[in-house]
């Protein structure tokens, strides 16, 4: 009885993932093996093509990157507002959450406004006269990299900030009595203990980049190509459909092996879980 | 607790948060320019771009087309998500453990994909229409975020009250109404939150259902902005941003922010 | 290196709310002193204050004659034994106990002797490998004491260390703590909410309310011969009758209560009795007679509940509800009229309040 009202209940949400999920991706990945050359056939001429490989490598390049600078910048900055007094706390934890919430058209739009031709950046640096020209940064790597930084540190800030406020009070005074000064407890108590959390925000950083779409249209345009971007061309430029479900298929192995092997890596690295 | 941080710490927070707000503000100054193209800081200040936004055939109709499909999708969400989550946490020995990881696929599967393969199997072969595939695609996307945030208030839901209830004579679907749900609220009200805040703002589905004649604001956005580049686009965003800030505020009364770090 | 603790009029607050004023303390070389009292009343304050999570708004606390009160918590070297063990979790057993000697700078050979003699000491010697998580809570509370200990800091302090443990290893600790504090000669602060806890393991015990020192004295005196009626209820003196001196004659003095009630009681067992004072006695030290003809306290009795050792009755008298015992071989039915006798040995005598 307990059984059958369990299923019951979760049925409509079961039939919605399936269908309209489990279905149509189980047979986009399907499109892409079969062909008439050969089962694996797309997937070899996808690397095959110089420039395709060049755009799945700046992709990993791009998000690895932005993982690494917003995890570096998330985590210093989680831990300041952890050892901030209460008031300022919720003020900075605003902070961090506005951006978020905000599209992420909206916040890659105002990186044209900073990083255009006109922009700026580039007028403010002609008016003190550091440049004679103005400078190209739109449709650059470092452009594309910066406006995923900006999009997904906050993501990172509120991630281990729950983890840093995870940690209890006493192991950081436990550490204090026993003569850490705070640099000390910093990287002997609270970055190990951060680990779990570390790897969790650096999984969503690292998959939300990789398959981004509107940050890399918008800044990167044509010469900064990546995963997202392509499959788009492939699938509504050109119309080959085969071609853009090999690059759903790529993105969606990559993705998921990271997250399930990243997710078990933290689960075993987590003392606090236990 | 003495809470030392290096000031070296502090400037370099100091400097992310200036990093995070900072272009929001430059976007705010540019929507406020009177002059035809994008510039910060603005010339001359005016509102002029606001009522423009108004005059734009496609920005009024994708604005419309964007709140229904939040609206629509959200509700959709939170009507099979709740049953969903109530099970998974009130039957949790008699359902199996894979259930709760399929409702987050939605999440380990990358939105453009999801989308891609929507456009093939729903748009395209079955023929559906814009709208509905739209429905679809937002409905899959918030959905793990109702299952995971009602889930999280039912974890510290204490079933017994709802077997008092029982016990006492209501029904159990009056007690799922009358006992459970109320005390499940706030999850709910931040589900309804996050679920429209995350719709309002899709590209990455969307851009693959959206068609001719039907399309929703940020891929009106997108589009615009490839074609012009003038403060129109800087003036929608801050309507979007004041959506926002309502929606916050209405968090903030309602919850307090600190939920949004659980 | 036994030294002595100094708590001179220190007062802390937490935002606009005062916990302590001007409170002073000072405790011995190789002394132990328990802070007792319940939640709130300022022991846990006291305690922070002394380790350096609490900065004082006034006073000073001296260790050996060496100001520490502006000294960060880090530079104290102070051992602290946290009533949640907080071992850390990352860490295995040894490197816990380790972990102070490697801020000290002290060489991986050597470090790792300590460690292995101090596990020895608390009889852990076979667990250096393991995480906390796979320890029960003595050990982890062992661990939590090697740690503090192998630090010889020259003053340990107990937060509640016991509270988690159940009843027969709590007692058991605590014989272990006050033995290894013993042989160290170790300064020592205790702070618990537990009486039995504290007046056993303690050479003197403060009782704290509202952020003041109530009384600070042996066990022993505690409980005979509290100084005034909070100590007294605390320690479990639950009849407190107010009386004047009517007359003495020689160490013999007679003395009215309230309602009328007249006792005569002796100077030779309550020492030196003032013309006003509030006669303090224990539910055992009321004992219950049928003889209504003796001198004592005219009561009622009402519900008689069953101790074990003794039969107890609550007791309508003059001066107001009191509680008694009455032997096990008579008991008497609710309503009877009886006399309560103050029985010296567990009766005592405080000042008016």
């Amino acid at each position: 009885m307990k059984r059958f009202a369990g299923w019951l209940l979760s049925a409509p949400a079961i039939l919605v993932v399936v269908l309209c999920l489990v279905v149509p991706v189980t047979l986009t990945i399907v499109a892409t093996l079969g062909g008439p050359t050969g089962v694996f056939a797309p997937y070899l001429s996808f690397f095959a093509s110089g420039f395709r490989r060049t755009v799945l490598w700046r992709t990993l390049q791009v998000s690895l990157l932005t993982t690494a600078i917003a995890l570096v910048i998330g985590f210093l900055t989680a831990y300041v507002i952890s050892r901030a007094p209460g008031w300022l706390k919720s003020i900075l934890i605003i902070a961090a959450v506005f951006p978020l919430l905000t599209g992420v058209v909206v916040r890659s739009f105002a990186w044209l406004i900073i990083l255009g031709k006109n922009g700026i950046l580039n007028s403010a640096l002609l008016s003190i006269g550091v440049i004679s020209q103005p400078l190209t940064m739109l449709y650059t790597q470092g452009a594309v990299i910066t406006a995923m930084v900006y999009l997904f540190v906050p993501l990172m800030i509120l991630t281990l900030s729950g983890v840093l406020e995870s940690i209890p009070d006493d192991l950081l005074q436990a550490s204090a009595s026993l003569g850490a000064k705070p640099s000390a407890t910093f990287l002997q108590v609270i970055l190990p203990l951060s680990v779990p959390g570390l790897i969790v925000g650096a999984v969503l950083v690292f998959t939300g980049s990789f398959t981004a779409y509107a940050t890399p249209q918008l800044i990167g345009g044509e010469s900064q190509m990546v995963m997202g971007t392509l499959m788009y061309q492939q699938a509504m430029v050109t119309f080959d459909w085969v071609s853009a479900s090999t690059i759903a298929t790529i993105m969606v192995v990559i993705t998921i092996t990271v997250v399930l092997l990243m997710t078990r890596v933290a689960r075993r690295l987590n003392p606090l879980a236990v | 607790m003495t809470r030392s941080v290096h000031p070296a710490l502090i400037v370099l927070a100091g400097l992310v948060f200036i990093f995070l707000v900072g272009p929001l503000i430059i976007v705010v100054g540019a929507a406020l320019s009177n002059t035809t193209y994008l510039t910060f800081p603005p010339q001359g200040l005016s509102l002029r771009w606001f009522s423009k936004i108004f005059e734009i055939e496609a920005f009024r109709r994708t604005m419309v087309t964007s709140l229904q499909l939040a609206l629509l999708s959200t509700a959709l969400a939170l009507l099979v998500g709740i049953p969903a989550a109530y099970a998974l946490n009130r039957f949790r020995i008699q359902l199996p453990g894979w259930l709760s990881t399929l409702f987050v696929l939605p999440v380990l599967v990358p939105e453009l994909v999801l989308g891609f393969s929507l456009l093939r199997s729903i748009a395209v072969d079955l023929d559906a229409p814009i709208f509905l595939s739209l429905v679809i695609g937002h409905t899959l996307l918030v959905l793990p975020y109702v299952v995971r945030v009602i889930s999280a208030s039912l974890a510290s839901f204490d079933f017994s009250i709802e077997e008092a209830a029982i016990s006492l004579g209501s029904p159990p679907l009056k007690s799922f109404f009358t006992i459970v749900l109320p005390n499940v609220r706030s999850g709910v009200i931040a589900a309804f939150i996050l679920c429209f805040i995350t719709s309002i703002n899709d590209v990455s589905i969307s851009i693959f259902l959206t068609g001719p004649g039907i399309s929703t604001l940020p891929i009106q956005i997108l589009a615009h902005v490839e074609q012009f580049f003038d403060p129109t686009i800087a003036s929608v965003s801050v309507l979007l941003m004041a959506l926002t800030v309502g929606v916050m505020a209405i968090v903030e009364r309602t919850l307090g922010l600190t939920f949004l770090t659980k | 290196m036994t030294v002595a603790l100094t708590i001179d009029n220190i007062s802390a607050q937490y935002g606009q709310t005062k916990v302590l004023e001007n409170l002073s303390l000072d405790i011995a070389p190789g002394e132990l002193v328990s802070l007792l009292g319940a939640s709130g009343c300022g022991k846990t304050t006291t305690l922070r204050l002394i380790a350096g999570f609490l900065q004082p708004t006034a006073g000073r606390i001296l260790l050996g004659g060496a100001d520490l009160t502006r000294l960060p918590a880090h530079a104290r070297n102070i051992g602290l034994v946290f009533q949640n063990y907080a071992l850390f979790p990352h860490l295995s057993v040894a490197d816990n106990v380790g972990f102070g000697l490697k801020q000290r700078g002290i060489t991986p050979d050597l470090r790792k002797k300590r460690v292995a003699a101090m596990l020895e000491r608390v009889g852990l010697e076979a667990f250096g490998e393991r995480l906390p998580a796979a320890l029960s809570g003595g050990q982890k509370q062992r661990v939590a004491l090697a740690r503090a200990l192998v630090i010889e800091p020259p003053l340990l302090m107990f937060d509640e260390p016991l509270s988690n443990l159940d009843a027969k290893l709590r007692v058991d600790m605590r014989v272990e703590i006050r033995q290894l504090q013993r042989a160290n000669g170790t300064t020592s602060v205790y702070v618990t909410h537990d009486q039995e806890e504290a007046f056993s393991i303690s050479d003197r015990v403060a009782i704290m309310h509202q952020g003041r020192i109530m009384q600070l004295d042996t066990p022993e005196t505690l409980y005979r011969r509290p100084a005034n009626a909070f100590v007294a209820r605390f320690v479990g003196f639950e009849n407190l009758i107010p009386m004047q001196v009517r007359s003495r004659a020689g160490s013999s003095v007679v003395a009215e209560g309230p309602g009328g009630v007249q006792l005569t009681l002796s100077q030779d067992s309550y020492g030196k009795i003032p013309d006003s004072f509030v006669l303090a006695c224990r539910a055992e030290g009321l004992s219950v007679s049928t003889d209504t003809n003796i001198e004592g306290i005219p009561a009622t009795l009402g519900l008689r509940t069953y101790l074990g050792r003794a039969y107890q009755y609550q007791a309508q008298t003059p001066a107001g509800p009191l509680i008694a015992h009455g032997a096990l071989s008579s008991p008497i039915e609710p309503g009877t009229a009886a006399r309560l006798v103050p029985e010296p040995e567990q009766c005592t005598i405080l000042a008016p309040e």
